[in-house]
């Protein structure tokens, strides 16, 4: 018995590979916050170069900065990279078309 | 003596002129109105303020000021006074200048009583406009923008501070755990993509708060994925959102066996909301373990667990004293322990009805471990998680040994007989039907083939040769049922 307790488990021929659970019932589980963001962002910056509504070209910013947060590593920068620069551009022309500041709401 | 006669003359006169310009309109005053009419002219542009009987006090120091400035036009007047026609001619020339000077002094003369006057000049002359905001030279009025920017500063930082939290926190679990994993699995780290099967060593890092780590190369078992879930610190919004809600990181581990390491029960060990979440969502708790949870008190566990169990014997194995011991003396980190031959997952929601063929099944021990500190935790807590290490380890070799007895084993497979025909039952209409779909499909398309045939020679002959299909086919069936019949009989 206490050669038992003591014999290595360890066994070296008995090692199975790493298998990414990446395509199974995935998309149900994992967390959707990253993929509303990028597009609330993408829809807030639109928003924001059509109508020139500076409010909204700063959420959209907002929005970007919290799905870059959120996103897993797997997942491409050249997504996250447009969003950002979507965003950006849309609050530099918001603010290039009418240099007023912002007005609060109330 | 003389200027001051010239001076209090036309301040005589401009006394007697404002009460005249005031009943210009009444004839009474028709007489000698000559120089009140010339006054009214003269004086025409004072009339509104004319009115004021303060202003007629105010006209008095404004002529000595005003007389300084006048020394050669009252040398002019000194000649003209002999004829008062053409003295008081000049006199309103003096007048006039010093109307001109008092238009000068406007400002000054009517200093106290802006109030009453500015109305009149401003609507005849002064409009002011505010300047807009941005070309004032001031940042006072980007305040909004500012805040803008200093939220997202703060959302930068909190992504830094949170982030390094994470990683350290994982560091720390993984520092203190290494030794205890190195010595019982031959491979420890591996994130798939190396072509040999070396230890990495480290944790793979899935997300700002998950990690991973695989470990494999064991006795009594295929591999173990370890998940530490940690709260999103790197969020700003979740830790807002973390303030009002309390929740813990979570330690996450999955120890997939062989076919021969496990005999066939299904067992769940938690908290009861977790386990009413698991027996609700869990695709084989749902099945086999139908009863309500029981607490644990019975077998030396504190209360506040709830135990699932497909048998009353599996428990009895399980829960022996040292089983007891560990699950009893770190009872708040345990969320939840699921074994389980017959693991598939949550249940999947499927859009059409009941999947067509039963889930693949896996046999699984599932542990789910809550950090201690709900939230606040340090890299020390970490080590904290040790013993419950331990028992893992302790139950992938238990379970290699338990052994259901000869009941406890028909009970298992006649439950496992018994799931299996429910589904082949619930899902023998569907194949059936998706049969019928399939073959009405097949007609359907050969009618559209024999319709679409222009040459109406080939279409009969195409129809013919359905037919004849349809016919055999019939007769097929009915040398099937005939068969059947005779078979029974």
């Amino acid at each position: 018995m206490s050669i038992n307790n003591m014999a290595d488990p360890r066994r070296q021929n008995k090692i199975f590979r790493y298998k990414p659970p990446s395509t199974e019932a995935n998309p149900t589980m994992e967390d959707p916050t990253p993929d509303y963001m990028n597009l609330l962002g993408m829809i807030f910056s639109m928003c924001g170069l059509m109508l020139k509504l500076k409010w909204c070209a700063w959420i959209a910013v907002y929005c970007s900065f919290i799905s870059f947060a959120n996103s897993r590593s797997s997942e491409d920068t050249k997504q996250m990279m447009s969003s950002f620069m979507l965003s950006i551009s849309a609050v530099v022309m918001s603010y290039l078309q009418n240099p007023q500041p912002m007005s609060p709401p109330w | 003596m003389r200027s001051v006669m010239l001076l209090v003359v036309p301040a005589l006169l401009l006394l007697l002129a404002l009460p005249a310009t005031r009943g210009r309109y009444n004839d009474d005053f028709d007489d000698g109105e000559d120089l009140a009419e010339f006054d009214d002219n003269d004086f025409a542009e004072f009339e509104d303020v004319s009115e004021d009987q303060g202003t007629e006090t105010e006209t008095a120091p404004p002529p000595p000021r005003a007389a300084p400035s006048v020394p050669a036009d009252e040398e002019d007047d000194d000649e003209a006074t002999v004829e008062t026609e053409d003295g008081q001619d000049e006199f309103y020339d003096g007048d006039t200048q010093d109307q001109d000077s008092y238009s000068k002094y406007d400002n000054e003369e009517f200093e106290g009583y802006e109030t009453k006057t500015s109305p009149s000049f401003k609507d005849n002359t002064l409009i002011l406009r505010e300047v807009p905001a941005h070309l004032q030279n001031s940042w006072e009025s980007y305040y909004m923008e500012i805040l803008m920017v200093t939220g997202l500063l703060a959302y930068i930082m909190n992504y830094i501070i949170g982030k390094n939290k994470n990683s350290r926190l994982a560091q720390a679990w993984f520092n203190s755990h290494r030794e205890l994993l190195e010595s019982n699995f031959a491979l420890v780290g591996d994130d798939g993509t190396n072509k040999e099967a070396t230890s990495t060593g480290k944790l793979n890092q899935e997300n700002e708060h998950i990690y991973n780590l695989w470990c494999s190369g064991r006795v009594c078992c295929e591999g173990m994925l370890i998940q530490l879930k940690f709260l999103k610190r790197q969020d700003l919004l979740n830790v807002l959102a973390r303030m009002m809600r309390p929740v813990c990181d979570q330690v996450q581990i999955k120890v997939t066996l062989n076919e021969d390491d496990m005999d066939t029960f299904v067992f769940a060990l938690g908290t009861k909301k977790a386990m009413a979440r698991m027996q609700k969502e869990m695709q084989d708790l749902s099945e086999f373990c139908s009863d309500k949870p029981k607490s644990g008190a019975k077998y030396g566990v504190p209360e506040y667990l709830t135990i699932l169990t497909e048998m009353g014997e599996v428990t009895d194995g399980l829960m022996d004293s040292k089983m007891v011991h560990y699950i009893t003396n770190h009872a708040e980190k345990i969320e939840s322990i699921h074994f389980s031959d017959q693991f598939s997952g949550p249940k999947v929601m499927q859009e059409d009805g009941q999947p067509l063929k039963l889930p693949d099944t896996k046999k699984t021990l599932l542990f789910t471990f809550n950090v201690p500190g709900m939230g606040n935790t340090s890299p020390k807590d970490m080590e904290q998680l040790l013993p419950l290490m331990n028992m893992v380890i302790y139950s992938v070799d238990k379970i290699k040994k338990l052994r259901l007895n000869r009941e406890g084993k028909q009970k298992a497979d006649k439950n496992r007989a018994r799931v299996e025909e429910n589904f082949l039952k619930q899902t023998h209409a569907q194949r059936q039907e998706a049969a019928q779909t399939r073959r009405e499909e097949k007609k359907r398309a050969e009618k559209e083939r024999i319709m679409s045939e222009e040459d109406p020679e080939r279409q009969r002959r195409m129809e013919e040769a359905s037919q004849r299909r349809d016919q055999k086919k019939l007769e097929k069936k009915q040398m099937k049922m005939k068969q059947i019949k005779v078979k029974a009989m």
